[in-house]
């Protein structure tokens, strides 16, 4: 990514604001929109994992410019979605319900530069969330 | 230095595929299929990487061209004993020697398999494939082998594909986004956006032509990170492993496609219709089949297919062997003639390239050509292969421009002065002059020198025109030194008849304007300029035509119409980006800095200032990093990051004095000691810098300065501001007027409407200290219903702000954190005096009240804050800001 790309993630992500949970909400709709058969893997109410998703979320906005710092949160994360049974094919779902998340919800304001710096910056975090997932997962019996 | 660690990208789907068939214990292998460099080897790597992680034993088995001489030579390390005993018949039995392997094995890795990579496996030979079949068929190993697109496929493997037993993927050439991410993983960073493309453009997604390319340039040094981001500060070189690669690829040509590849490698692209009559039947499409050349009939040109092949091969080719080919094809469009403009370049670029000495004449015709394209590099190295004694006026010209635009200003100032002393026309000799002038004042930093210059040359001239266009030089040295009061005393003098001369007057004369506060007019003249530049075409000695726009973004913003000015900056940054006119970038960077910090957007303005920082430093344009590094000290002050602010501001102390935007530099220093709670400091650099814009003529940068002068300290400068508003036709100006006006009055409808004015210009964080001073005037008031409102709105507006600290937003702190116990009016007005650094017998005589008072104020605001010292206050307040 460029710097200029990592500010357009972080300020586009700032100008949410208030509409954070209406993200969230949409995020998860156009997931299971998408792929229905992704529902079982999460809890029926949902609302303890948004609030949970839209804080990750966050912390992982606000590190995009630090690498290290980020990779400890990908990681972690990727790992941790193991036991969730989430597959690598899954993550080109997920990006993509995301990034028509945050077209619904930021209108006008997701321009294409915008989109292609969410892109790249969900690329970066799919990869790494991806190979924290594959050192946490044994291969075989 | 080398890199980390190369990481794999892009590719966890097929690892998948691999950790499946592994972990089921049903499938006998996996089969990895792709083209060379795609990445396959790495793939098998990692998946035996990953194998051992999780506890299987693995090997490593790989083909060459030696082992493939000797049966069993490549498996050598699965053999128990080496080749085994022979048999009675005097022969090796090779199915016991099989059977003995997989029992070995068996028991060596206790019943697992035995994970083996059998890398490139078409060059086993068949005894080691035929032994690799049986252990993988009995599950003795679980193969996974390599396979080159185009190679055949071993017997082996189809009869256990057939009977359904191996996996199989295909690789392809990453993504865009996947070569982005995999760069940004690799170099632990961002990466310039110019050089992202460069990489994208010379690997085409190729993953091993990225990671050589990558090598190269970190160890030639046309790589390097400066500030936390990548640039690209040199041409990618071409490595030896490169080399290597690209010969595998192309090896095997017969001589006549090979000498079509290398004419395309030199000169592409070339037209269809002499390849045709060139090469003999048939070469062309067996090229084209085989995927290494790409022909478009409807242009009838035909290219490599892979830029890389052209690198390359470039790069190999013997110095004689490419001579020719080049002479030959000089010769071929001269002989042709009909061909103007850029075929010329081609022929002098051929004849360069050749190691030939070009007809002086051709490299300067092609020089010129060059620089109409903004191609300085090739204009430099065109107008150095002219030997000195040859070098005219006009080759000084071109050659001292293309010094100061690659940044190379003592060189410039060298070969411009010597050609001042060579016979010229009177047209020529100006454009040395302003040229030389534009060396001095931007690359050396001298304006008395650009000055001096100026004055020679119109002591000198004698055409009309000519002596117009020096008066419009004269007043742009005298704006871009800070003077913008006498560029427009100066201007006056020129009546602008001359459309080259109305360029040039308009570059110097709409950001006098703009600072003087006469937008309307600096807008009409920078997009005025711009079509007169643009309709001139495109000449030496000026500007790039973009500068133009980059002051109409600086009209724009003055103005206060920081959206548009937004808008038309990140359009013209994205196109002299890919064009790579590195002023023109700095100044889009400083002048989206100066925007966003205006929006309160302080993070963003932060990053774009550091942006223009470090390409103004690699581009070595002394005055634009200093003011791009005043602006980054001022962007972290605002942040509340004293440290940092104070550390931007010693960088800057090393870069030399430079006068434009003087004033505006001084911002920073002032908001440095604010964050630093010198408060006395802060307000004299305020009213210092002031006073300097007030005796240049900087009128919108001094209505800037007294408004934070009030921001930061509370000082009343109302009525000036007010003059200012009255002789600017900016929205800003008038709205920060109307926001002192009402603060000095506490008058809470007044603020509220100061508030609405800055909001609607998109000035978030001058917005939301409106509405908290709001808040402070309703409560004070005792209107608590309209104290909240306005507050909240202060809270709302402060979000946008990206993490903004400065004493302006201190009062939401105060109500955050007394939330429970609300500090009374006074209190909070003698708490967010005492947060800024002021002493209480300052804040006893702002306030009307006795020292005494304050300091008992000062007790019970502590009790409710749970602090117990000033230095406790100002923690409290800045955390939960």
């Amino acid at each position: 990514m460029t710097p200029e790309q990592i500010t357009l993630v972080q300020s586009s992500f700032e100008r949410l604001g208030p509409d954070l949970p209406a993200l969230t909400a949409a995020f998860y709709q156009e997931v299971f929109r998408r792929d229905p058969a992704l529902r079982p893997l999460f809890p029926s109410d949902m609302a303890e994992l948004r609030v949970k998703f839209a804080q990750k979320l966050t912390e992982i906005v606000r590190s995009m410019p630090q690498l290290a710092e980020l990779l400890t949160h990908t990681r972690a994360l990727g790992a941790r979605h193991v036991g969730y049974g989430v597959r690598a094919a899954d993550y080109q779902t997920i990006g993509d319900a995301l990034i028509a998340a945050l077209a619904a919800v930021l209108g006008e304001r997701f321009d294409a530069q915008t989109r292609e710096a969410w892109v790249l910056a969900y690329n970066i975090v799919a990869e790494t969330m991806l190979e924290g997932a594959a050192a946490a997962r044994p291969i075989g019996s | 230095m080398t890199l980390p660690r190369w990481p794999i990208v892009g590719r966890r789907p097929e690892l998948e595929v691999f950790e499946r068939a592994l972990g089921s214990g049903e499938r006998a292998g996996l089969v990895i299929y792709g083209r060379a460099g795609v990445g396959k080897t790495r793939l098998a790597d990692e998946c035996a990487d990953q194998a051992a992680a999780s506890g299987h034993p693995t090997q490593r088995v790989a083909g060459s061209r030696t082992t493939a001489l000797l049966p069993l030579g490549a498996v050598a390390a699965l053999l128990p004993e080496g080749l085994g005993g022979l048999g009675p018949d005097g022969q090796v039995n090779a199915v016991a020697l099989f059977e003995q392997t997989r029992q070995a094995l068996r028991e060596r890795h206790r019943g697992r398999p035995l994970v083996t990579v059998a890398d490139d496996v078409a060059l086993l030979d068949a005894a080691s494939l035929a032994l690799l079949g049986y252990l993988a068929a009995q599950q003795a190993i679980f193969l996974i082998a390599t396979v080159r697109t185009g190679e055949p496929v071993p017997d082996l493997l189809t009869d256990l594909w057939r009977d359904g037993r191996l996996e199989r993927v295909d690789l392809h050439d990453l993504s865009r986004a996947h070569v982005d991410t995999l760069l940004h993983l690799a170099l632990g960073g961002p990466i310039e956006a110019g050089a992202g493309r460069e990489f994208w453009e010379a690997s085409r997604g190729n993953p091993l032509y990225l990671h050589e390319l990558t090598l190269g340039a970190l160890d030639s040094g046309a790589l390097v990170e400066r500030s936390g981001v990548w640039h690209l500060e040199d041409f990618l070189p071409a490595t030896s492993r490169l080399l290597d690669l690209v010969e595998q690829r192309i090896g095997g040509l017969s001589a006549e496609a090979r000498s079509v590849v290398e004419l395309l490698a030199l000169c592409q692209p070339v037209d269809l219709g002499y390849l045709e009559t060139a090469a003999p039947a048939g070469v062309l499409e067996s090229l084209e089949r085989a995927g290494l050349v790409t022909i478009a009939v409807a242009e009838g040109q035909v290219r490599l297919a892979h830029p890389m092949h052209a690198r390359v091969v470039r790069a190999a080719m013997p110095r004689l062997r490419a001579r020719a080919l080049l002479l030959a094809q000089a010769e071929r469009l001269e002989a042709a003639g009909s061909v103007p403009g850029p075929a010329e370049l081609q022929i002098a670029v051929w004849r360069l390239d050749a190691g030939g000495e070009p007809d002086p004449a051709v490299l300067v015709r092609g020089a010129h050509l060059a620089r109409y394209a903004h191609d300085f590099r090739m204009v430099r190295r065109l107008m150095e292969a002219v030997p000195g004694e040859e070098l005219d006026a006009v080759g000084a010209l071109l050659l001292g421009e293309a010094l100061y635009e690659l940044g190379v200003f003592d060189a410039s100032e060298r070969v411009l002065a010597r050609g001042q002393e060579l016979p010229s026309s009177e047209h020529i000799a100006l454009l040395l002059a302003v040229t030389r002038a534009k060396n001095a004042l931007w690359g050396l930093c001298q304006p008395d020198k650009a000055l001096a210059i100026n004055a020679a040359a119109r002591a000198a001239v004698t055409s009309a025109p000519l002596a117009e266009e020096l008066v419009a030089d004269e007043a742009s040295v005298l704006t871009f030194s800070g003077q913008p009061d006498r560029a427009l005393a100066v201007l006056g003098r020129s009546t602008g008849s001359d459309q080259r001369a109305r360029a040039v007057r308009a570059i110097a004369g709409a950001v006098a304007l703009a600072s003087a506060g006469r937008t309307a007019e600096a807008l009409a003249l920078a997009r005025a300029g711009h079509a007169d530049h643009v309709a001139l075409g495109d000449e030496p000695g000026i500007a790039h035509p973009a500068m133009h726009v980059v002051n109409q973004v600086f009209a724009l913003t003055e103005a206060g119409r920081l959206a548009e000015a937004e808008q038309v900056a990140r359009a013209g940054a994205e196109i002299v980006a890919s064009q790579r006119v590195p002023i023109a970038q700095i100044w889009f960077a400083i002048n989206l800095g100066r925007v966003t910090i205006l929006q309160g957007r302080v993070a963003t303005a932060r990053r774009f200032y550091a942006e223009a920082a470090g390409l103004a430093q690699s581009s070595r344009f002394a005055g634009s990093r200093r003011v791009a590094l005043s602006g980054l000290a001022l962007a972290h002050a605002m942040l509340g990051e004293p440290d940092a602010a104070a550390q931007a501001l010693a960088e800057r102390a090393g870069v030399p004095p430079f006068g434009f935007l003087g004033p505006e530099q001084r911002l920073a220093d002032a908001w440095a000691a604010s964050a630093a709670r010198r408060p006395a400091e802060a307000a004299e650099a305020f009213r210092a810098a002031a006073a300097e814009a007030a005796a240049t003529g900087h009128r919108v940068t001094e209505s800037w300065l007294l408004h934070d002068l009030m921001r930061t300290s509370g000082e009343d400068a109302a009525a000036r501001l007010q003059e200012l508003a009255d002789a600017c036709d900016s929205q800003l100006v008038s709205a920060r007027a109307r926001h002192a006006a009402a603060d000095r009055a506490r008058d809470g409808a007044a603020l509220t409407g100061a508030a609405d004015d800055l909001e609607s210009l998109g000035a978030m964080l001058l917005a939301a200290e409106a509405a908290g001073g709001a808040a402070g005037a309703f409560g004070r008031a005792g209107d608590r219903r309209a104290a909240t409102a306005a507050l909240r709105r202060s809270t709302a507006l402060a979000a946008a702000c990206e993490g903004a600290n400065t004493p302006g937003l201190l009062h939401l702190a105060t109500v955050n954190a007394a939330a429970a116990d609300p500090l009374s009016g006074r209190e909070r007005e003698v708490v967010l005096l005492a947060a800024t650094g002021m002493a209480s017998k300052d804040i006893a005589e702002r306030l009307y009240l006795s020292v005494r008072t304050v300091n008992n104020h000062l007790q019970h605001a502590y009790a409710k804050l749970g602090v117990t010292s000033r230095a406790g206050l100002t923690q409290a307040l800045g955390s939960t800001l």
